[in-house]
């Protein structure tokens, strides 16, 4: 059930100033690049803006409008990227944004007012453990010539956890390939669940289908377990979201370290244990994924007060502590290359438009959500956007194609493996 | 009882004047208007007299036509557009009400002449921020009145500047006092509060100052104004540079300006140059930038040598050359000049007599365009070059220009003043046509003026129905030509 | 709820395309929500009937005909915080200016710029930034329309030293008037460029606006030429964080110093000293004594306990921010030399806070982005403010005498957080002109229950800034203000009520910020 009711101190302390659709404003580098929510941006009504949603859903709290068709689609039309919240929370102590989208979406799902692609996910969830309505039985064949233990079989250090898109988007498979072979010769006793890895769930709650993910957290943490990892890598940012605000928030913890693929090939680097040789000669950019920059910050826990007013800045999910370094870490390792940044980076970073189930329900929206993300990109003069998140990838790849945008897009593990 | 009668238990037999010679003065100026005869003259001392005689016109229906400055006039501004009129004449209100040296602010009725305010203010350790050497007798109120354009665009941060409140009877004959003077309180209260009448905006959420403002006395009268002062410099340095093309200046100065360096900054062309300083312009340059630095009241040496050692910088970057001496004219001697207003005769008939001043708004970038397009139309009507003024008036911090054309001739030859009536057209509407904006409506350029702006023009007609109902103000003027 | 005839929603429809409009009640309540400047202490207000966003001035000419055609109320509004964006009664038209984003063109040279409705100042000035030139922006922050802080509101910014007052720095306007005629003031209404708002003849800015805009209620204001101001400091300066975590460096010609006063006079004696000696790019009273409540909420609710804390707080009361800004370091080893000589003549102490490891916050937040005004929403969610009319600095500081024991005594009822009853902030404006504002801002938590306590003191307030300052507060304009403060003025609301019934035949602008046609003043 919705918990939307015991945010409602939040909602009202909204005070429409409208930062939620501004990047942060000391981080205002131009005019073209200003704006931080796609949702309100490409909708343009107030209420599509993260305040907007606010008021939205008190509106119907309050008994003041119905939740209708209509309503939840403006719920809907929302990356869940968190922009808002990060823009909001630079000045404000008291309100969590996100946690109002979050739960907002919650109430339509209780209320059956849901779309029919979001029901295609959660069926393909339910029926064969991912979200891309793909085999079960086919989850593992991205790994088909892989030489690593499956964890079915034996015990190892660390578990590699690819993600449903990794797994089943053939375009993306070498991202995770690459990721486990250079994790490998770097002599880390690496394993994969194969077909037997399910989906994190994190989908599933974001789209408003809170219960569905406890059961895949189960899955998950039960398989961990077994496995006697004491460390899971991901190279999926949403999953890694999953792992580090989702579960803890909603109290399941598998009791093991999380990293992103990124974050864990930074440590080895530092430790001297992964050395990029070759020079690549190339101008390229990174962008931040949502759900591993601000929305991947570890959820901040402990706190159990009621008046948000007097809550411990540390407890503040400012979305700064997401991990930003590790991937520019890595690029700026690799000789040759010419690292730019784009203007919103970071905490303020605009969303490529895929995630919140955008990317499933309303195309048109993810499109050009992403086609801004490419023009920003465009104007550094890279060559490439570099990113660490399979969704950023896919979208990317399918609106410079479709577009014939003159930039190309790679993992953050692509330019390794050139340099290796 | 006639109306003479009325007026003159307003102001007094001595303020109605009734002669017929001083009465026809009014009918014409240096401009090429040519009006009507006004019935009267009157004297007002007081605002209760000004107000009385407001009322008087709405109730019999009379014209009035204000009139402020001594001297000769040039822009028509007061020459009675129907018969049956009355001028106003506010040269016998003369009070400086206040000089306040704190908050840099006069207070002034309409009578004070340039002169008098310059030297009133100087006891006070301030400087008053005049147009280019303005007539002597020239009223402060009306320069203000007519949005003159002034000769230091560091201190002009909006149009309205260095005007700030204004005490005005409205055409309907109601008081209204403009800015922070509005009040609350009265004027004693609010000084014995430690205000100043400085803020020339509101009361509240109108600007009935502005709107007044370059109104020709079509909507009101004013009785006082503030004015916005300066401090004086302990010390002043002016530096001219030259120029054979007028372009070589415009980067540097916009450099200066945005600098914020020069107190003074202007452009003469080498005749208002002569013009102003009596030097024989076939010695001068045919362009000079001027501008002067200061030094305040801390450290004044170190403030000029720092500034002369930026801009000596700066100017090598433009390839051009301050210099304190140039063919005969000093720095100093302009200093004396351009703090002072002007002396008779007046500057811009010194060298042929008669002038007619074509004068507009744009912007530095684009002045060259307009001098090359009056020196093209100069040569078709056959008007010598060395008889056209030119003076680039940099304002508001030089987001704009005044730009002003003094075609020189002597009026007393009908051929040459016909010469300049033609050129002044001529020129007039070319310069329209280019995007010059005359934000201040004069001769015989008016109907053309406005009929660029025909929205403009409905919009002022609402507004004189609000202030003039029963168009007793300065009828005929702008674009109050026809019934309103 | 109250719903457009079917008729005018259609007319909506065709003016600015199906997705442009909406009278879906969530999207409407989106509208009515504005808890800032709302003295009902609601925060709810009217919703209206329907929103529709225009993207062109066309399309803002054809709506406020329709609204003329159909005898509809209209409320325009920019970025739209505030109460008074808000329509004012049920059934009106919002028209919502967002999709009216563009900055047309920027005059590096002339130092203006043209630009729409929703061009947010930090927008407008990270442009400006790039060819050495700023903008001003008002105490709200930088994510407020350019356009409205000019045309239609009030408001000071921090760095009016040096960017004057949003109201003066009009160039051209263009204008839909509530009769849906097109006005173009100065300028550009005679096809010029956008560099004058005068004329020909008088100045019709004097219609639209006097130290307060109108609020939205005479009109939609679709363009404006604005001036833009010099700037010295870096162009693209690179900062690292989004506010209070940030960091910059900054070239040393930019050098900030603390200015303490041993009291109010001393205090203004050296504000006008700095006016007139020409050295600043802006300098700004600020509240030491409400930093804990500003940067540390939780914190300062101990800290305000301590006794000797409190008076080492209220020992800086008089304090101010100044920054020397120039592209030359001979330049400011100057105006730093007088600064110093200035403080030594009046008994004042001045701190350099530029060579301070955290500086680059000061420098970029306060110095040039004026962005931490919001903080003061961190402490309880809301903030009101009083006190502080545009005057001249003597009386300002005045204000700020009075307001102190005021606000101290609603503070001891625990209408407002405790804050030592510090001024809150303000300056002087335009270089040597003396003029300023020291308003009072005051924190508190809205569902607190003392909702009538803090009506009591905006009205006391009011009656004291009058009383003993003779000025105009900040929050003295709320609807039906004119009914009190005419009177005092010269009956200004009448002349109002005659632009408005000029302007406004069909009395369709949202006149509740604004006056009533005269014939219902003066039937």
């Amino acid at each position: 059930m919705s918990n939307i009711s015991a945010l409602k101190k939040d909602m009202e302390s909204c005070s429409r100033c409208s930062h939620c659709k501004w990047v942060p404003m000391a981080q205002i580098k131009s005019s073209r690049f200003a704006k931080i929510c796609p949702s309100v941006d490409y909708y343009h009504f107030h209420a599509y803006s993260g305040g907007g949603k606010m008021i939205a859903t008190n509106s119907i709290l309050e008994g003041r409008s119905e939740l209708t068709d209509n309503v939840a689609e403006i719920i809907y039309k929302c990356q869940l990227c968190g922009g808002c919240q990060v823009s909001c929370l630079a000045y404000r102590d008291d309100i969590d944004l996100a946690d109002v989208l979050l739960e907002s979406r919650s109430k339509c799902v209780d209320e059956a007012y849901v779309l029919p692609e979001h029901l295609d996910v959660i069926e393909s969830m339910k029926r064969e453990d991912n979200t891309l309505g793909m085999l079960k039985k086919d989850r593992g064949n991205w790994a088909e010539d892989l030489d690593v233990p499956n964890i079915n079989t034996g015990k190892v250090d660390v578990l590699f956890h690819a993600g449903c898109r990794y797994s089943y988007d053939e375009d993306l498979h070498r991202v995770a390939v690459n990721w486990v072979n250079l994790f490998k010769n770097a002599g880390i006793d690496i394993g994969i669940a194969g077909k037997d890895e399910a989906c994190c769930g994190g989908r599933a709650f974001e789209i408003g289908y809170q219960g569905e993910m406890k059961n895949f957290a189960d899955d998950m943490i039960g398989r961990v377990k077994a496995s006697g990892a004491k460390l899971i890598i991901t190279p999926c940012s949403d999953c890694y979201y999953t792992f580090k605000y989702l579960y803890p928030k909603n109290g399941l913890d598998a009791g093991i370290e999380v990293l992103h693929a990124t974050e864990y090939a930074a440590l080895l680097m530092k430790e001297g244990k992964l050395k990029p040789r070759k020079n690549v000669d190339m101008k390229v950019t990174y962008h931040d994924p949502c759900h591993l920059g601000r929305r991947g910050e570890i959820y901040r826990s402990g706190w159990t007060g009621d008046d948000k007013l007097l809550r411990p800045v540390r407890f503040k999910q400012s979305g700064m502590l997401g991990i930003f370094d590790p991937p520019r870490d890595i690029i700026n390792s690799i000789p040759g290359i010419d690292f730019v940044e784009m203007e919103r980076i970071r905490e303020y970073s605009w969303c490529c438009g895929a995630g919140g189930g955008v990317y499933e329900a309303y195309p048109e929206f993810a499109s050009w959500t992403a086609n801004e993300r490419i023009e920003e990109a465009k104007k550094t003069g890279a060559e490439a956007i570099v990113t660490a998140c399979p969704w950023c990838e896919r979208i990317f790849n399918d609106e410079i194609e479709a577009n014939a945008h003159d930039i190309k897009v790679y993992d953050v593990v692509d330019l390794l493996f050139m340099s290796f | 009882m006639g109306t003479k009668e009325d007026l003159i238990q307003i102001v007094g037999s001595d303020n109605v004047v009734t002669d017929k010679c001083i009465l026809e003065t009014f009918r014409s100026d240096l401009s090429f208007h040519e009006g009507e005869t006004p019935e009267y003259i009157v004297k007002p001392k007081s605002f209760d007299e000004v107000q009385r005689i407001v009322w008087l016109a709405n109730e019999k229906g009379f014209p009035l036509v204000p009139c402020s400055s001594g001297g000769e006039r040039f822009k028509g501004t007061t020459i009675p557009e129907t018969k049956g009129a009355v001028v106003v004449d506010f040269s016998s209100m003369k009070k400086i009400v206040r000089v306040d040296r704190r908050n840099k602010v006069a207070m002034v009725e309409p009578g004070v002449t340039f002169a008098e305010l310059q030297a009133a203010v100087e006891k006070e350790g301030l400087r008053l921020e005049m147009p280019l050497l303005p007539k002597p007798e020239k009223s402060v109120v009306a320069s203000l009145l007519e949005r003159e354009p002034t000769t230091c665009p560091k201190y002009n941060w909006d149009a309205i500047d260095p005007l700030c409140c204004l005490e005005l009877v409205l055409g309907t004959g109601d008081k209204f006092v403009t800015g922070n003077a509005a009040g609350p309180g009265t004027l004693e209260q609010q000084w014995a509060a430690k205000q100043a009448q400085k803020v020339s905006m509101g009361p509240a959420q109108t600007d009935i100052g502005r709107i007044i403002q370059g109104s020709q006395g079509t909507l009101g009268l004013a009785t006082w104004a503030t004015i916005k002062l300066e401090v004086k410099p302990s010390i002043q340095k002016c530096y001219l540079v030259p120029a054979n093309d007028l372009e070589d200046l415009i980067m540097f100065t916009y450099k200066m300006l945005w600098r914020k360096l020069p107190d003074h900054c202007l452009i003469l062309n080498n005749i208002n140059l002569s013009a102003i300083t009596g030097v024989d312009h076939s010695g001068l340059p045919p362009w000079v930038l001027v501008y002067t630095i200061s030094g305040l009241e801390y450290f004044p040496e170190d403030r000029i040598s720092y500034m002369e050692e930026e801009i000596y910088e700066m100017a090598s970057g433009f390839n051009v050359q301050p210099v304190q001496k140039l063919g005969g004219v000093s720095g100093d001697k302009l200093i004396g000049l351009l703090n002072k207003p002007g002396k008779a005769p007046y500057w811009k008939q010194s060298l042929k007599g008669g002038v007619k001043e074509l004068f507009f708004l744009t912007t530095l970038d684009k002045s060259s365009e307009f001098v090359t397009i009056m020196h093209q139309k100069a040569v078709s009507h056959n008007f010598p070059k060395e008889n056209t003024g030119i003076y680039i008036q940099p304002i508001r911090h030089g987001t704009g220009c005044h730009m002003s054309f003094n075609l020189m001739a002597d009026f007393n030859n009908a051929e040459e003043k016909d010469k300049v009536k033609i050129l002044y057209d001529d020129a007039g509407k070319a310069f329209l046509e280019m995007g010059g904006f005359f934000s201040r409506p004069h001769g015989t350029l008016v109907d053309a003026i406005y009929s660029k702006c025909p929205d403009t023009v409905l919009a002022l007609k609402k507004v004189k129905n609000i202030f003039d109902p029963k168009g007793v103000m300065n009828p005929g003027k702008l674009c109050f030509g026809e019934e309103v | 709820m109250k719903l457009l005839s079917k008729d005018m929603y259609k007319e909506l429809e065709d003016a600015v395309g199906k997705e442009f409009v909406s009278q879906e009640p969530v999207v409407l309540d989106g509208y009515a929500w504005q808890p800032i400047f709302n003295l009902t202490n609601q925060k709810w207000t009217p919703r209206p009937a329907a929103v529709v966003l225009p993207e062109t001035t066309e399309e803002v000419q054809k709506i406020v005909k329709i609204c003329n055609k159909h005898k509809v109320k209209f409320k325009p509004h920019s970025t739209g915080w505030a109460a008074w964006g808000s329509p004012s009664e049920e059934g009106e038209l919002q028209i919502d200016l967002r999709r009216m984003g563009k900055i047309i063109e920027l005059d590096e040279k002339n130092k203006y710029a043209i630009v729409e409705p929703y061009v947010c100042c930090a927008q407008l000035m990270a442009e400006a930034m790039k060819k050495g030139l700023t903008c001003h922006v008002i105490g709200a922050g930088p994510n407020t329309s350019a356009l409205a802080s000019a045309t239609s509101a009030w408001g000071y910014g921090g760095t009016g030293l040096s960017t004057g007052y949003s109201g003066r720095n009009l160039l051209g306007v263009e204008w839909v008037q509530p009769s849906g005629d097109i006005l173009r003031l100065g300028s550009p209404g005679s096809d010029s460029s956008w560099f004058s708002g005068e004329g020909p003849g008088p100045g019709l800015r004097g219609l639209m606006r006097g130290f307060a805009g109108t609020q939205g209620s005479l009109g939609v204001f679709t363009k404006i030429g604005i001036k833009l101001f010099p700037y010295y400091g870096p162009k693209e300066p690179k900062v690292d964080g989004v506010l209070l975590d940030v960091q910059v460096d900054v070239p040393e010609t930019e050098k900030m110093f603390f200015v303490v006063a041993p009291n109010f006079q001393k205090y203004a004696d050296i504000t006008y000293k700095v006016g007139d000696a020409e050295i600043a790019n802006w300098f700004t009273r600020s509240t030491l004594a409400a930093g804990p409540e500003l940067f540390m909420p939780r914190a300062a609710k101990k800290i305000y306990k301590s006794k000797p804390i409190r008076s080492l707080l209220q020992t800086f009361q008089h304090q101010g921010v100044i920054l020397l800004s120039s592209v030359s370091k001979r330049e400011v080893a100057y105006q730093e030399k007088v600064l110093r000589q200035i403080a030594k003549d009046t008994g004042c102490v001045v701190v350099d806070l530029s060579q301070t490891a955290g500086y680059g916050f000061w420098w970029w937040l306060m110095g040039v982005r004026s962005i931490p005004t919001a903080l003061t929403f961190r402490a309880g969610g809301d903030f009101l403010t009083s006190y502080g009319s545009p005057v001249e600095y003597d009386n300002a500081i005045k204000q700020a005498e009075v307001a102190t024991q005021y606000k101290q005594k609603y503070i001891d009822k625990g209408s407002f957080f405790d804050d030592t009853s510090d001024i809150g902030w303000g300056g002087i404006y335009e270089g040597t002109a003396n003029w300023g504002h020291v308003e009072m801002a005051a924190m508190f938590v809205r569902s607190d229950g003392k909702a009538s306590e803090r009506m009591e003191y905006l009205e006391e307030s009011a009656e004291s800034t009058v009383k003993q300052t003779l000025g105009l507060g900040l929050s003295n304009l709320p609807p039906g203000s004119w009914k009190i403060y005419g009177p005092m003025l010269n009956n200004y609301h009448l002349w109002q009520a005659r632009i408005k019934k000029a302007l406004d035949p069909n009395r369709v602008g949202d006149e509740e910020w604004y006056v009533p046609p005269i014939d219902e003043l003066e039937p």
